[in-house]
């Protein structure tokens, strides 16, 4: 019957092999990739992808030629789950093995969480200054800003991979439709006409005056794509006015509609929290005499309205600020040293390696006793 | 795995129904979604510049060749990134959750006139405008960095907000360029800051402009979302200085400057070039009608209001205007020459005295002419 097949398929051993096999492969090559497409995009296409696909260098068609990393791990999850139910039952003497079973399977589930739901992102923050929002070092969104009331803004963030998708955006909060005439993944803009450069089609806001270029995909490490992308905003099927949006352009560009003020900036992404962070001082402190950094430390402070705290911290090299399910850690500092950038990190599941290696270790163990003991045993009786 | 001791269960849909479940709900986590949420406002000093590693050239052109500028710091004021516009920028931080913000921003030529900025001012915290005689008796005279700047006091309630607040600016024309030091904030706290804010006006320095420095790789360039500047732009033409011109140093969103003297009085001649049509004649045309008091005038009216004349390459635009300067509230008169050469246009302004002007006019148009 092919359900049978199919279950002697994913429980048998030898896809267990094959598949650690196909992952050595895969981080290997992935690893190699990292020099031409650099980190980020090598590990979209090699480990959060199904399948990885290759063509030619131009060419618009490509072709699967290896299991990706979710593929991998995937299949090898559930044939370590599967060969469990199928081969072992509870017995007492394979105990050991279940519970080193168990951590494994805790391992990859927790790798996967991990992967998905982490978050990593930046607070930049001047001496004296707060905030209670972080932003991401890479994705950008496209925020239209409500600014009408008085104390509060309505923000409507519309992510760049919608952008870069979707030929028109509607959204319940908007009384306009959104649509996308041009979105450059990498950009430069210039204020004057120049080699290689088109003249920006837009027809209100900063976008008339400037000229723009789309620019290959960034590959470095220490660099990243900075988007640009044309708008044309339309309500009861007339056009307000096309806009050139960009992470370039810090002035915010306004529209009115309806009695409503909607600011336009594409902008990094931004994560609120329900707190925020105020940078009290940034110290950078070197070895007397020389200009070795000896120290890098920011005193924050922490101010949660919803539950009255507010409280000093300082963060420093290997110690971080755990709060509110975020775990803030010392990065980076603007180069006047009046400004400091901790990274913050969003892991829910960042126990998940921690209890499956105590599962791996303890089922190790009870599986090494439940020999050694009859083994003793055995010994000592004359 | 051990393959030994196989028990052969059997195997339920249940279990793989779970198994199916788990691995939607987890790749189903993370999507991009679009996020309606709200949000405190903002304060303008809160918007920093964000240390982002970016990408790509192109978009220089604002930073460079800004001026400098140094200061004392006040005690309890916070220096914050510089901003686009910004040349600096501070906050103060009250008692409670009161915050006032502190603006040091340069923009090439009259930007708007000094009524226009103070009547833009008042309606912020709620007054209603003032007339050009009003505005003459409105400002208070204040040492700025060692030049004679005007003070302009606002306060009433933020119509959005509905709060108390005050706004303080001072302006300074220095050259061709406007500089506006504003603070603005809580009434109460922006009036206590009032004589810090007039001890770190007297405080500046104002230097030469900075060479256009190279961004650093880091650092993502600025886009256009200002005037533009003539940084980089285009060299000095040939050209032959009419005879009782004096050359003076230009500024750094000029490429040449010039004055004519006469009975104690005296005329500007200013040469700038940006790229593009800048707007457009007839936006241009108003700029200038606004630097004199001027009402703007329409498309339709354009022809009648200006003249043309022969240069090298094409015809050039002299437009002619008597008026009231907007910073002086003095007499004058401006003679203005547009040139739109290739990608650029170019901008021939002489203003000033009505007789220097009256007697320079023709010495104008024939520098522009000689221009190559």
């Amino acid at each position: 019957m092919l359900l049978d097949k199919l279950i002697s398929f994913f429980t048998s051993l030898k896809l267990t092999v094959v598949c650690l096999a196909l992952a050595v492969v895969l981080v290997f090559i992935g690893t190699l990739a990292q020099v031409d497409m650099g980190l980020y995009k090598a590990q979209n296409a090699f480990f959060r992808s199904f399948i990885v696909f290759w063509g030619p260098q131009g060419a618009d068609w490509k072709i699967p030629v290896f299991p990706g990393g979710y593929l991998i791990g995937g299949v090898l999850l559930i044939n370590l789950v599967a060969a469990h139910y199928k081969r072992f039952g509870f017995r007492r003497d394979k105990l050991g093995i279940i519970i080193t079973h168990l951590g494994l399977i805790l391992l990859l589930l927790g790798q996967l969480a991990t992967d998905l739901l982490s978050r990593e992102s930046n607070l930049h923050l001047r001496i004296g200054e707060a905030r209670n929002y972080s932003e991401s070092d890479r994705l950008t969104e496209l925020a239209v800003i409500d600014t009408t009331d008085g104390d509060t803004e309505k923000v409507v963030a519309i992510p760049d991979s919608t952008l870069a998708e979707q030929r028109e955006i509607r959204n319940a909060a908007l009384p306009f439709t959104i649509r996308v005439k041009q979105y450059l993944a990498n950009s430069s803009l210039s204020d004057q006409a120049q080699p290689g450069f088109e003249k920006c089609p837009a027809t209100a806001g900063a976008g008339p005056r400037l000229w723009m270029k789309e620019e290959p995909r960034v590959t470095k490490m220490d660099a990243r794509d900075v988007p640009s992308a044309l708008l044309e905003l339309e309500a009861n099927g007339q056009s307000l006015g096309s806009w050139l949006v960009s992470e370039y352009l810090r002035e915010p560009q306004s529209v009115t509609f309806a009695h409503h003020t909607y600011t336009l900036a594409l902008r990094l992404r931004r994560y609120y929290k329900p707190f925020s962070l105020q940078l009290l001082d940034f110290r950078h402190d070197i070895y007397k005499g020389t200009e070795i950094p000896k120290n890098f430390s920011s005193r924050v402070r922490v101010r949660n309205a919803a539950t009255g705290e507010d409280r000093e911290a300082l963060i420093y090299m290997n110690n971080p600020l755990r709060y509110g399910g975020l775990t803030f850690y010392q990065a980076s500092f603007d180069p006047d040293d009046k400004g400091s950038i901790l990274q913050v990190v969003h892991n829910p599941s960042w126990l998940t390696p921690y209890l499956a290696c105590l599962l791996v270790g303890a089922g190790l163990t009870i599986q090494f006793l439940a020999h050694l003991i009859p083994f003793v045993k055995r010994r000592l009786t004359p | 795995m051990n393959p030994l001791h196989p028990t052969a269960r059997s195997w339920s849909w249940p279990r793989s129904a779970t198994l199916v479940a788990l691995a939607v709900v987890l790749t189903s986590c993370g999507r991009d979604e679009t996020k309606v949420y709200r949000v405190e406002k903002e304060s303008p000093a809160a918007a920093t510049v964000p240390a982002a590693q970016a990408a790509g050239g192109g978009a220089q052109g604002q930073t460079e060749g800004r001026p400098r500028l140094t200061w004392k710091l006040p005690a309890g004021w916070v220096e914050m990134a510089p901003g686009e516009m910004r040349l600096a920028s501070f906050r103060i931080q009250g008692p409670g959750a009161k915050q006032a913000d502190v603006s040091v921003i340069p923009l090439p030529g009259p930007a708007g006139g000094d009524l226009n900025n103070v009547n833009r001012w008042r309606g912020q915290v709620g007054l209603p405008a003032v007339t050009q005689d009003e505005f003459a008796r409105l400002g208070e005279k204040v040492d700025i960095g060692g030049a004679e700047g005007a003070l302009y006091n606002q306060a009433g309630q933020n119509p959005a907000a509905g709060e108390k607040s005050r706004i303080l600016a001072a302006l300074l024309h220095r050259d061709e360029v406007t500089w506006f030091f504003k603070m603005t904030g809580d009434d109460a706290l922006v009036a206590q800051q009032k004589p810090a804010f007039v001890e770190f006006l007297k405080s500046l320095q104002f230097t030469a402009a900075e060479a256009p420095p190279a961004l650093p790789p880091s650092h993502p360039p600025i886009g256009g979302a200002m005037e533009p500047a003539a940084g980089g732009g285009p060299a000095k033409p040939n050209w032959t200085v009419p005879a009782g011109w004096k050359e003076e140093p230009p500024t750094q969103m000029l490429i040449a400057k010039f004055s004519a003297a006469g009975d104690g009085a005296k005329a500007e001649i200013t040469v700038s070039a940006f790229p593009g049509d800048v707007g457009g004649l007839l936006a241009n045309v108003n700029r200038w009608r606004q630097q004199v008091g001027l009402d703007a005038i329409s498309e339709a009216d354009l022809p009648k209001a200006v003249n043309e004349t022969e240069v090298p390459g094409g015809k050039a635009t002299v437009v002619d205007l008597d008026g009231t300067d907007a910073r002086t509230g003095k007499k004058t008169r401006l003679v203005g020459v547009i040139v739109p050469q290739a990608a650029q246009t170019w901008f021939y302004k002489m203003m000033g005295d009505e007789a220097v002007v009256a007697r320079e006019k023709d010495a104008l148009v024939k520098f522009v002419q000689g221009a190559k």
